[in-house]
């Protein structure tokens, strides 16, 4: 007992000691990223000191903080040994783990507070502080300071524990919604971070004006002009690239605008290429020649260059509430705490004194009417210009996606031509389908039921003869032929089952579903609202989805129980099938739901898997289409 | 006996009424409709009804459908269904009502004579008989059954076939008294009351899955 309180202010010390080792970590680590020297080291010893500080803090006063920061998974690793990220490969493993690092760190909120935790630790630091410095004031001014001596080691402990809570508090994962996401906080953040994501959006505009002029200056070099469209090939990358970010920034899709490239070219009679006007020997040739006609007859490509010569305009005052921002809270409101954090260490080295309101000086020299405002009413002022950034962000953002947008979207024919595209593929691929379900079905006639009934009827000849000579055979091949046919017959039954199950002809797709539910070995509970059937290919196909789909989760996820729901809403069949299984289905793997896909790609259908590792899995099926008749099954 | 006949493929049907006929049944009506086997089940009040699930005029699950009707107006009214194929959906709708007297049998089952008019007559009787291509699939089926041992479970298929203890034992090389100890040890282990009767028993553990 008295222990703990003689200890308490060691520990304390090592807190002070650590809170501002961890806030020159921060530092370190700010400056390791901006410079890009020495990042993973720095990233190392900030996690690194995070973790002592949760270790000390559980060890000292009790107080568990749950490990926030999720765990990096190794890098993928092909057969052939090569590392896989995303689609670049590797010869070693650090590069594609220290990528892998990157990309989970940054989406890991519990790295973020982690940071933050560290950052503000100049500031918890002095709550331990407190009994230290009572202990020591008390030791120098005996005797009666000793009063204060007794009083920071009775608190001690008390103060470590606060020191806990603080961690606690900010190093766990919230319950529920954050409050930074809620109410005013919310509010600000949305806009702060639209206001951020207008700035990243103008400079990449700025970087696609570069881009164009240096596609001129290439014209006006080579002395022709039509260099613009070939340059088409280079800087459609750059532009898909705008499109996506603006999707992951902004919530807006754009969809890519481009035709679709056609294929490669096919060799004539004569085993030449013919592309437009010109025949090719050469295969290679004839694809680049072609590759050339496709962007340059694309009114796509000349919408993006009208865009890449032009966006950076209303780009320009979408970076004004970034810099009203930036200006306003990062300089003017932090500039003593910036003030402190570079002046003080650097003052013994520079014996001249700078005014914690260096920014506010700096706007005076510029503004001289500023001079009659007193220094610290910087304060306030910096927090109404960056309110004023705050409320311009979101009305410039949409501005400038409106533009983007106005050029960047598919024009009304470019989306028929897509549309065409697609529509000849699902042709090909139903004819296809189909076909291959016809060779199955004869396959499956000829081998099974056709040959057994020639067996009955060989078996009846049989009889025929034995009847008057040998009655025991007789009726032996009577049994056998008995026996064939009802074989027959069972696999005719499997064989109808599989190419319309009769339940869904007689009851419709949510009994036809309820049967196959009662048929799974585990549990599955079917919803329903369904207020009439759908034409007949969509039912089946529909049928069919939510077989493979109740299958793999019996087979693959081992889930325990499976939900399925089926609705009709706005002119579209959904069917949902959602299982509590481990999860990790990768749709473009499976071939059983790639063939699901095509099948529904004949009705426009769609086809969307959600299956994180750890699961629940999700497979949803939606199909436009109309309902017929009203229910008339009894359930 | 007097037997209701629906059946709408002619071959079949006039096959069915021969074989009815050569085993001493009577078959009052061979109708091949939905609207007339309605008829037919309100005017003549069968000892029994042979009922396919496909019948015309929708050619969708008509036969069952008003066999469904029919046991509304008439509880216990002794149906036995016959099919392409068996749904355990359709065989708990049969017997959700819990009134017996419920067949439900593959068409294949017809070419076994003997076993075909077994059924009839335990049906006509109030029993049931369940092909056991759908018992097997009950069976094979999660919830409490797992929990069986395979002997009980072999025993519980042959009971919702509607099979006595006596045959039961047959069949699996049993005393009529050990048959006895498995069901009562499948009736505590599906926290069901045992009973004396057969069928019930049988309704008991469907209903209880249908639960």
């Amino acid at each position: 007992m008295i222990t703990r309180y003689l200890l308490a202010p060691l520990r304390c010390l090592v807190f002070v000691a650590l809170a501002a080792a961890g806030f020159l970590t921060f530092l370190l680590w700010i400056a390791a990223a901006i410079t890009i020297v020495a990042y993973q080291p720095a990233l190392w010893l900030l996690r690194a000191e995070a973790r002592l500080q949760r270790t000390l803090i559980r060890r000292w006063t009790g107080v568990v903080i749950d490990a926030p920061v999720r765990v990096i998974p190794e890098p993928e690793r092909r057969p052939d040994g090569w590392y896989v990220h995303g689609t670049q490969l590797f010869k070693h493993r650090w590069f594609p783990a220290y990528l892998r690092e990157m990309e989970h760190l940054s989406e890991d909120k519990g790295f973020v507070r982690e940071v933050n935790w560290l950052f503000v630790g100049f500031a918890t630091g002095l709550l331990p502080l407190i009994p230290l410095a009572a202990i020591t004031a008390g030791i120098l001014l005996r005797p009666y300071g000793l009063v204060l001596t007794a009083a920071g080691l009775l608190a001690g402990p008390a103060l470590l524990r606060a020191y806990a809570w603080i961690a606690n508090a900010s190093l766990r994962p919230p319950a529920g919604v954050s409050w930074s996401r809620r109410g005013f906080f919310g509010w600000i953040n949305t806009r702060n971070s639209a206001a951020w994501h207008g700035a990243g959006l103008a400079g990449l505009s700025l970087a696609a004006l570069v881009g164009f002029l240096g596609t001129v200056l290439a014209g006006l070099v080579s002395w022709t002009i039509l260099v613009i469209p070939v340059a088409g090939i280079i800087t459609r990358p750059g532009v898909e690239f705008y499109r996506r970010i603006v999707g992951q920034w902004t919530g807006v899709e754009i969809a890519e605008p481009y035709r679709p490239y056609p294929g490669p070219p096919r060799p004539d009679s004569d085993g030449r290429y013919r592309v437009g006007r010109n025949l090719y020997s050469d295969r290679q040739k004839a694809i680049r020649g072609q590759r050339y006609g496709w962007i340059r007859s694309d009114a796509a490509t000349y919408r993006d260059l009208a865009w890449m010569a032009t966006s950076w305009l209303p780009g320009l005052p979408t970076f004004v509430p970034a810099v009203l921002i930036g200006a306003g809270f990062f300089g003017l409101v932090w500039q003593v705490l910036w003030w402190a954090v570079w002046f003080i260490p650097s003052y013994p080295f520079m014996h001249t004194w700078v005014s914690p309101w260096y920014m506010w000086d700096l706007l005076q020299q510029a503004v001289p009417a500023l001079k009659a405002v007193p220094d610290w009413a910087s304060v306030p002022c910096g927090l109404a210009i960056s309110f004023v950034g705050i409320l311009l962000a979101k009305p410039l953002l949409a501005l400038k996606v409106r533009y983007d947008r106005a050029l960047l979207e598919p024009t009304r024919s470019a989306e028929l031509a897509r549309r065409v595209t697609a529509l000849t593929e699902s042709r090909a691929d139903a004819v296809d389908e189909q076909a291959a379900e016809l060779r199955r079905i004869e396959r499956d006639l000829h081998d099974g039921a056709q040959a057994r009934l020639i067996a009955v009827g060989l078996s009846l000849a049989t009889v025929d003869q034995l009847m008057e000579s040998d009655p025991t055979a007789a009726r032996a091949m009577l049994a056998q032929a008995r026996e064939t046919s009802s074989a027959a017959l069972t696999e005719l039954r499997q064989l109808v089952r599989g190419i319309h199950p009769p339940v869904l002809s007689e009851r419709g797709l949510v009994d036809a579903v309820r049967a196959i539910a009662l048929d799974c070995p585990v549990r599955v509970d079917v919803t329903a609202d369904l207020p009439g059937r759908p034409p007949a290919p969509v039912e089946s196909a529909a049928y069919f989805a939510a077989c493979e789909a109740l299958a793999n989760a019996c087979r693959h996820a081992s889930a325990s129980q499976v939900r399925v729901d089926i609705r009709y809403d706005a002119g579209q069949l959904s069917l949902v099938v959602t299982d509590d299984g481990h999860g990790g289905a990768d749709p473009a793997s499976g071939s059983g739901l790639a063939g699901m896909r095509r099948r529904l790609g004949t009705f426009d259908g769609v086809l969307t898997v959600v299956s994180p590792v750890g699961g629940p899995t999700e497979v949803r099926v939606e199909i436009p289409c109309a309902l017929s008749s009203p229910k008339t099954s009894i359930s | 006996m007097r037997v209701v006949l629906a059946e709408d493929l002619y071959l079949l049907r006039d096959g069915l009424v021969r074989l009815l006929e050569a085993h001493q049944l009577t078959v009052v009506a061979a109708v091949q409709s939905g609207p007339e086997l309605a008829e037919a089940l309100r005017s003549y009040k069968p000892d029994v009804s042979i009922v396919d699930v496909r019948l015309p005029p929708t050619y969708t699950d008509e036969g069952l459908q008003v066999a469904l009707a029919a046991r509304i107006q008439t509880p216990g009214l002794p149906v036995l269904v016959l099919s392409q194929h068996v749904e355990q959906l359709y065989a708990r709708e049969l017997l959700a009502d819990g009134a017996g007297g419920i067949g439900y049998l593959l068409k294949d089952r017809v070419l076994d004579a003997d076993q075909f008019l077994d059924a009839v007559r335990r049906v006509a009787a109030g029993g049931t008989a369940l092909d056991p291509e759908v018992v097997a699939r009950l069976v094979t089926a999660r919830g409490p059954l797992s929990r069986l041992t395979p002997r009980e479970r072999e025993v519980l298929e042959l009971m919702a076939q509607g099979r006595s203890n006596a045959a039961i034992g047959q069949r699996l090389f049993l005393s009529e008294s050990a048959v006895g100890k498995h069901t009562a040890s499948i009736f505590t282990k599906l926290d069901l009351p045992p009973s004396d009767d057969d069928n019930r028993r049988v309704l008991a553990v469907l209903a209880y899955l249908n639960g």
